[in-house]
């Protein structure tokens, strides 16, 4: 690959290697930190937010943004919690349902940023708050959901050696990256994203078409939320209004530490697993301590993330990559 | 906040604030048909008593708020940890209200202080280490959270020095003390930015970066300083907050303002991708909302739904001001209005 | 696309590297635990002593109280107390959080896990985990709605539905049967918040004369206990009573009470559920009527029933802790005592 072209690619690698970093000093550190268990578990607890950053990626490479995320995925759960808890419908048509449900939510949300040119951040926040809203509206309790289709799917598991295993959920979740990752490299509309993201009015004189692809951007982010909550009701087994609260600000945050800037038209799908898997391990290494309080907790989490994006910054400066603002 | 000689600026303002002055008006009239207590005044105790006032009283700490905010994303920022500083201001004010016994005249300064250094901090991660303002505010929205229930020790502190609770609940000229507050830092935010070339500075940092620092004005200093002056706004708001209940509650002061804050911002007129900004509207568009909590409150609506219909109304008001959509209505009733 | 294979060989790597240590939880006395601190900053406590020291992990819901704070400082003093190495966590009130770390807690293979459930449902997978790897599970605080009992060994809690009868019960007696109440919620969907509902309801069923006007959520905390008690003495200045889930919404109330020049405590009988200090002092000041207590030092029940579940001798699956009301008249007396 000639020169330019792998100078791109720096930021990935940056992160690539802040997780090795920080993994590696969280094994030596903690004891039984190393192990397939607790690596599986990294994408088995992280698939919700995983399935959601993926979703998130795309958005923020169109140079837009999503608050929604979180509470669509509270009000997806809460949805088909009450319809096979409380109504008996069978979970196959439920999640379909929950899914046509996101999809149109999400190509709303974009029909108004795009129709009449709304910043996408308010926007997306009122989805924030008319879907949380809309959670509590169905039930303020959360739901329990006791269906065989439930318990055959939680029982799923792929195999890795010794106690560690793959939930479907987390196959689900590597499934919807690789899909996500190919299509952002491999397809036309992965081009498009990446070029809206550039530059909409370049994009458009170069006849791209920026609104279809603008739209369906945020009708995926919708699709991507909603499966998001129907994974959450599998590794949960109920659903909950309450939950996902600041799940989009996660998923915008393992985004960014991939390496996506978000003005838009840099980043990779690559680089937001890695940001996922990030995430899961600073929370991961600091269970696996055991000492922190309340605060310390939250202190450290903020710490690591400012030292990660510095590490980040640091090797890509060295890499001689020159970001331009 | 027009000024002579610049009649097409001060024109467009007009117009800026028409949106979101109409949707509190129609909030208002919705509460005279549906609410016959919302208007209700009294004169309790020597001052005003009654819903409105209570309005103006508990959208102080988001009016306050906003103000930072206006600067802040009118340099094309966003300051997420608005929340989080308020919070520690607040913890800071009655530990040392408790601890030590200073009199609220020099801790007052010494938590505004503190939120803008904190403030301060924000702009320099996003000027000299060129970090995202989405993430700068995100790292102190959680750290600071940690940071504020550390100095509680999880624990909520109590206190009764009466300068400090007069902050928050004093009444000054028959309105309550917090009133007086935010006029105070209007003026001050409007004397700022539009008595100084600061104004100018922010205006022209926040539409085109490169090309102002290349006319020579001090754009990292600028966008270090609205930060900075962001949290000295939510140091003022926490103290107001903290001095309301007479106790400071970190893990939950100022949970989800910044999400209000912003909101207020937009809804008031000002673009998030920087440039142009209004004051006037954002302490409109804080009012707005506040007046639409208390409204949810007393139509008996469940607070954890209420955010639904808060939404809508804010969404609606930013269809108003979208230029498209009143073409769109427009074509739809079928007259063809000058562009 | 050779970050794929990046990315593939860099995943290969990882999984050979990491061996198949930690695979099966220790039985035995835990030496890795106690001895990781080594290259870090120095343990928490490494007491020298004939007693064998358990591992166990503590799953909490965040700190979002003084009641919360006093019952994880319970814990941990117990843990200290009995030479338990314990693993802490925070969930900052989120069920997701909690989840994974009992699922962190299975895999570091500690001997007994304490859960302090933030909602009632949704913690069958979990637990059924925790089962499988014969790790027993100790609930505090909160109880959980599950089909399958045997996948917790004991719940140890204060009754909330009780609780709330005990308040109207006492406000009834205070009240001679007549009352105008607004009652101040807890969070939506949280255990106590519904059970105190529901208790307060049974309890006044019984007297026509004592009717709830007028019930919203003050989400626990002081300032929505002030704001909604500001919206709703404007809509309801008839009221006569104030029955709040949790001690520090009454508090708030308390001051738009006062604030609306109608006294607390003689005016408007205010009754609260937790027996903080903070409502000692409110009581001992005229301004609190009652407060029924809600007792959060749970450690040493929680330990006693950890260890008896370990060593698989049998245990009462619902551990009730006792309540008492506390009235005015106690307050001034019973105030030193309060730890919390």
């Amino acid at each position: 690959m000639s020169l330019p072209a792998r100078r791109k690619f720096i930021p990935l690698l940056a992160t690539a290697l802040a997780l090795a970093a920080l993994f590696t000093t969280a094994s030596l550190l903690y004891p039984g930190f190393c192990s397939r268990l607790v690596v599986a578990n990294l994408f088995a607890d992280n698939a919700a937010l995983g399935i959601s950053a993926v979703g998130m990626t795309y958005v923020i490479i169109s140079g837009g943004i999503d608050l929604s995320v979180g509470s669509v995925v509270a009000a997806t759960s809460i949805v088909a919690a009450t319809l096979i808890g409380r109504h008996g419908w069978h979970p196959v048509p439920v999640i379909a349902l929950s899914l046509l449900l996101g999809l149109l939510f999400g190509l709303g949300q974009g029909l108004l940023i795009q129709r009449f040119e709304l910043p996408a951040f308010l926007v997306t926040l009122g989805g924030m708050f008319f879907a949380r809203g809309l959670a509590f509206a169905v039930t303020p309790e959360s739901a329990g959901i006791n269906h065989p289709f439930y318990d055959w799917v939680q029982a799923l598991r792929l195999p890795l050696g010794g106690r560690a295993g793959l939930p479907a959920t987390a196959l689900l979740f590597l499934a919807v990256f690789v899909v996500a990752a190919a299509a952002s490299h491999l397809t036309s509309f992965g081009r498009n994203v990446y070029a809206l993201g550039g530059g909409a009015d370049s994009a458009r004189l170069m006849g791209l078409p920026v609104a279809a692809t603008r739209v369906a951007v945020y009708g995926l982010n919708g699709f991507a939320s909603a499966l998001a909550g129907v994974v959450a009701t599998f590794y949960t087994g109920s659903g909950n209004p309450a939950m996902g609260a600041g799940l989009e600000l996660d998923a915008i945050a393992a985004v960014v530490i991939g390496g996506a800037l978000l003005t838009g038209g840099v980043g990779f799908v690559e680089g937001t697993l890695l940001g996922v898997l990030i995430f899961g391990t600073i929370q991961s290494a600091l269970v696996f301590d055991g000492r922190l309080n309340s605060w310390w907790l939250r202190i450290a989490i903020g710490l690591l993330l400012l030292l990660f994006i510095l590490l980040q910054k640091w090797i890509s400066g060295r890499a001689g990559a020159a970001r331009a603002e | 906040m027009s000024e002579p000689g610049q009649k097409p600026r001060g024109a467009s303002v007009g117009a800026r604030l028409r949106w979101p002055a109409l949707s509190l008006a129609a909030l208002l009239l919705f509460n005279w048909f549906f609410s016959p207590t919302f208007f209700h005044l009294e004169i309790k105790g020597g001052y005003l008593y009654g819903t409105i006032v209570d309005v103006l009283n508990q959208g102080s700490k988001a009016m306050l708020l906003s103000l930072g905010m206006t600067l802040v994303i009118a340099t094309g920022g966003v300051d997420l940890s608005v929340g989080s500083v308020m919070a520690i201001a607040g913890a800071a004010g009655a530990l040392l209200v408790t601890r030590t016994h200073l009199p609220f005249g020099v801790i007052a300064p010494i938590c505004l202080g503190a939120g803008g250094a904190l403030g301060v901090a924000n702009g320099l991660l996003i000027t000299a280490l060129r970090m995202q303002p989405i993430i700068a505010t995100l790292i102190l929205m959680v750290a600071g959270r940690g940071l504020a229930m550390l100095l509680t020790g999880g624990q909520i502190i109590t206190f009764e020095q009466p300068s400090f609770v007069f902050f928050g609940n004093g009444h000054f000229l028959g309105l309550p003390f917090t009133t007086t507050v935010v006029a105070l830092a209007f003026a001050l935010t409007l004397w700022l930015t539009r008595g100084t070339a600061l104004g100018l500075f922010l205006e022209a940092t926040g539409d085109n970066e490169t090309a102002s620092r290349f006319c020579g004005a001090p754009t990292a200093f600028i966008k270090t300083l609205v930060y900075g002056f962001s949290g000295v706004c939510a140091a003022t708001a926490g103290l107001i907050a903290t001095a309301n209940i007479k106790a400071a509650d970190s893990s939950r002061a100022g949970e989800m303002m910044e999400l209000d804050a912003i909101f207020a911002v937009i809804v008031g007129g000002t673009a998030l991708t920087g440039g142009r900004f209004t004051l006037a509207g954002s302490i409109l568009g804080a009012l707005l909302i506040q007046t639409l909590t208390t409204t949810l409150y007393n139509l008996g609506l469940p607070p954890a739904i209420a955010p639904a219909p808060k939404a809508v109304v804010v969404v609606a008001a930013c269809l108003l001001q979208s230029a498209k959509f009143r073409e769109w209505t427009r074509g739809l009733v079928g007259r063809k209005a000058a562009a | 696309m050779p970050f794929f294979a990046a990315l593939l060989a860099a995943s290969t790597v990882l999984w050979s590297g990491c061996g198949k240590s930690n695979e099966t939880p220790t039985a035995a006395a835990p030496p890795a635990e106690t001895s990781a601190p080594a290259a870090a900053a120095p343990a928490s406590a490494e007491p020298k002593s004939s007693l064998r020291s358990f591992t166990m992990g503590f799953a909490q819901v965040g700190a979002e109280s003084a009641w919360r704070t006093a019952e994880t400082e319970s814990i941990k003093a117990e843990a200290e107390k009995r030479n338990v190495n314990l693993k802490f966590s925070d969930a900052q009130g989120k069920q997701e959080n909690q989840i994974k770390a009992v699922r962190s807690f299975i895999a570091q293979g500690v001997e007994a896990i304490i859960l302090a459930p933030v909602v009632e449902t949704g913690w069958e997978p979990v637990l059924r985990e925790a089962k499988q790897a014969k790790i027993p599970v100790v609930l505090v605080d909160r109880g959980i709605k599950v089909n399958d009992d045997s996948l917790y060994a004991t719940l140890i809690a204060s009754d909330f539905v009780a609780e709330g009868k005990l308040a109207a019960e006492w406000l009834a007696k205070k009240t001679d049967g007549k009352a105008v109440i607004v009652e101040l919620q807890g969070t939506p969907g949280a255990a106590p918040a519904i059970d105190r509902k529901k208790g307060f309801e049974e309890g006044i069923k019984a007297y026509p004369g004592m009717k709830i006007v007028a019930s919203q959520s003050g989400d626990f905390r002081r300032s929505g206990g002030k704001e909604v008690m500001e919206a709703l003495v404007k809509v309801h200045p008839e009221l006569t009573a104030v029955y709040a889930h949790n001690d520090d919404m009454a508090l708030g109330a308390i001051q738009a009470l006062e604030e609306a020049d109608k006294k607390p405590g003689t005016d408007v009988i205010v009754v609260s559920i937790d027996g903080v200090k903070g409502a000692f002092e409110a009581m001992a000041a005229g301004k609190l009527n009652c407060s029924v207590e809600c007792n959060p030092l749970l450690g040493g029940f929680a330990f006693d029933a950890a260890g008896m579940a370990i060593k698989g001798a049998p245990v009462a699956k619902n551990t009730v802790v006792p309540d008492r009301v506390f009235e005015q008249s106690q307050a001034a007396a019973e105030l030193p005592n309060r730890k919390y």
